[in-house]
């Protein structure tokens, strides 16, 4: 086992190191392809290669492309326990969902697909694991957290709902990564930080009952951290390439497809709290309750160089009483800073409904470089409290 | 069996309608994000969107995840022989080579790779089957054409041989079919001749002993065929969307993936034989013995409305030997049309290497409509020819 997962470390090194070689070489091919995209939040604008995330999404594939044999030789697995045949068309199921999700996340990069698409895709590219999964176990019952057992039972069957639950993980991941995004590294690096407190948790839990499913996470979640680390080399501040919603979606279908075939789902959403917080939080833009401007990434004063939390206007009366409802609930929490119109005819505006540029509102304005740290930070504490 | 293959078609046909419903839709997307060629041969030059394959492509995969559970679900299969698990793995490892190749063939079509990449990338989106062979089978036996047997035996284990070629084929598949195109609908068209021979071929092969090979190929082959049919409704003459290298390299891919998996390579080969003769022909212009332009489409005469040969020019002087004995075997065999520079400095001209130019030098100029049509005329009988080597002949180079 061992030896399998240092083949598995030694060829993730390899592909981060090609990343590092090769992305470079690639920008001037994304500029003429069109595929780029304006740093709002530096003084002159520049324009930056757009969909990075292309690059290390396929560098990962190809690694674990070669790697594909190492788990399942007859040289390497138990002979007693008879081929792994269920492991091994997973493994190749897990790849395919992932690989789809790259094509689907790419073309969106290029076509510049529409919001409703972006539920879309991560919906198709799950297929290939919910068909696998259905074809293996069709197993579709949970087991119910004891406090609610006396009302429902130790365990229930969730069955059609159960394939529901496992598309959405999907759907929920990949957008929960892209909206919690716009300053330089955070992707990326969010996307780090996830996969490095799941390799500890997978390792932690290698000594359990459940250890074929931690390993199984183990094979893909350090090829996706090392070339993760390679990527956010050229995206942190200040940032050379823009890794684009095919990394997101990258990053995102690949933890929920060793969380859904881990079978630890629910401790992977744990790992996932900036996000969700960040989430519902957004929810009222989101749904358009309150007004939601297509960037809501913090500003750059050009005067301090440092980035102010960015708002959103609006009139209050134009607004509906449940959203008015929800502006005064966030405001008395704290969670936004509003500014009411003097005069009628003028419009108010109130800071954007994002932990970026909550953050902001609570520490004062900061450098974009310290703001990625600082939320890089507040991701590892969350890791490391579940553990 | 035939429940299986009636779920296959109905998917597929029902892939083949959304096609036909959402290629339009996605038209003004694709001009928008810079995804577009020119018409060449068209009078005035229109602007069409490219990479439309990606469509087809991306159909086809959600109608083969959508089967997924049929063949393998515990309803459909045969229970004394136990759960199928090496075809089912080898099925989505077949999928998983596709869908990588179309991501690899989408992003050549947006970054505009160099030509390099166009052998490597094949040669990668194939690991995953060469893996998963390797891990199920190993098997890297041939068995010996008769007439050789003499010499080499019975068979040959060609080992790590066995996995080049395999990689060669995905390679050459779709290469073939990039280079054999130019005319309003034939990159599609001779696909669906192609897919359309293969799937006669694994029908009638469902009653020999390898018939769990074919029927694994139907699976791939019925949908491609559908999906196919469709998008040449919106790229046969006048094109309204061109497919890309996107397309191409898909349409290699799946043939060769069935090809390899069905272990029917060299037949598969035999529907190839016009895309093999352009390619043999093209060689010199390939390895730059002789002048390669960017293009060698034919060319519109503005007068005419026809279709002629494109040519490309060279001073006699500056062609190597070989180049010059090349070019002047070709000129013997009646395959190209010379037109030597009268004085010294001028520049000769002959017509390009491709099977596209000869056909319009045999026959004169012709429409480009009629062209696309007669290719593909050529495509079919080449593949009646096929079958005519495969049945009666096959019996003299091996034991059937």
């Amino acid at each position: 086992m061992w030896t399998i997962l240092a083949v598995n470390v030694i060829l993730s090194i390899g592909g981060s190191l090609v990343i590092l070689n090769v992305v470079p070489k690639f920008r001037d091919m994304f500029v003429k392809a069109h595929l780029s995209g304006v740093d709002l939040n530096k003084k002159n604008r520049p324009e930056i290669p757009e969909a990075a995330g292309v690059i290390s999404s396929c560098i990962f594939l190809i690694v674990m492309f070669i790697f594909i044999p190492f788990p399942f030789s007859k040289h390497f697995f138990n002979k007693e326990w008879g081929f792994p045949h269920q492991e091994f068309v997973q493994f190749i199921a897990a790849l395919l969902s992932i690989c789809c999700m790259v094509l689907l996340g790419f073309a969106d990069d290029v076509l510049n697909l529409k919001w409703r698409h972006k539920l879309l895709l991560p919906t198709v590219a799950s297929l290939p694991l919910l068909m696998v999964y259905y074809t293996n176990f069709n197993s579709t019952t949970i087991i119910i957290p004891k406090p609610l057992r006396f009302l429902l039972g130790h365990d229930l069957d969730l069955s059609a709902l159960y394939y529901v639950y496992m598309g959405m993980l999907a759907v929920f991941c990949t957008n929960a990564i892209n909206i919690y995004a716009g300053v330089n590294g955070l992707e990326v690096g969010q996307s780090a930080v996830i996969a490095g407190s799941l390799i500890l948790f997978n390792i932690i839990e290698l000594n359990g009952d459940c250890w074929s499913n931690h390993l199984f996470s183990l094979y893909f979640m350090i090829p996706f951290f090392f070339t993760s680390l390679s990527l956010y080399q050229f995206n942190k501040y200040p940032a050379r390439v823009f890794v684009g919603d095919t990394f997101c979606y990258f990053s995102g279908m690949t933890v929920a497809v060793v969380a859904i075939l881990g079978h630890f789902s629910k401790t992977a959403l744990l790992f996932f709290i900036p996000q969700i917080a960040n989430f519902v939080f957004s929810l009222p833009q989101l749904f358009h309750l309150l007004p939601c401007p297509r960037h809501r990434l913090p500003r750059l004063n050009q005067k301090t160089g440092y980035l102010d939390p960015s708002v959103f206007q609006f009139k209050e009366k134009s607004l509906s009483t449940l959203g008015r409802l929800v502006l005064k609930i966030y405001q008395l929490l704290g969670l936004v800073k509003v500014e009411n119109a003097e005069k009628d005819g003028e419009l108010s505006q109130s800071t954007n409904c994002t932990l970026i540029n909550l953050a902001l509102k609570l520490t004062g304005p900061k450098h974009e470089k310290t703001l990625a740290v600082s939320l890089m930070i507040l991701q590892v504490p969350f890791g490391e409290l579940i553990l």
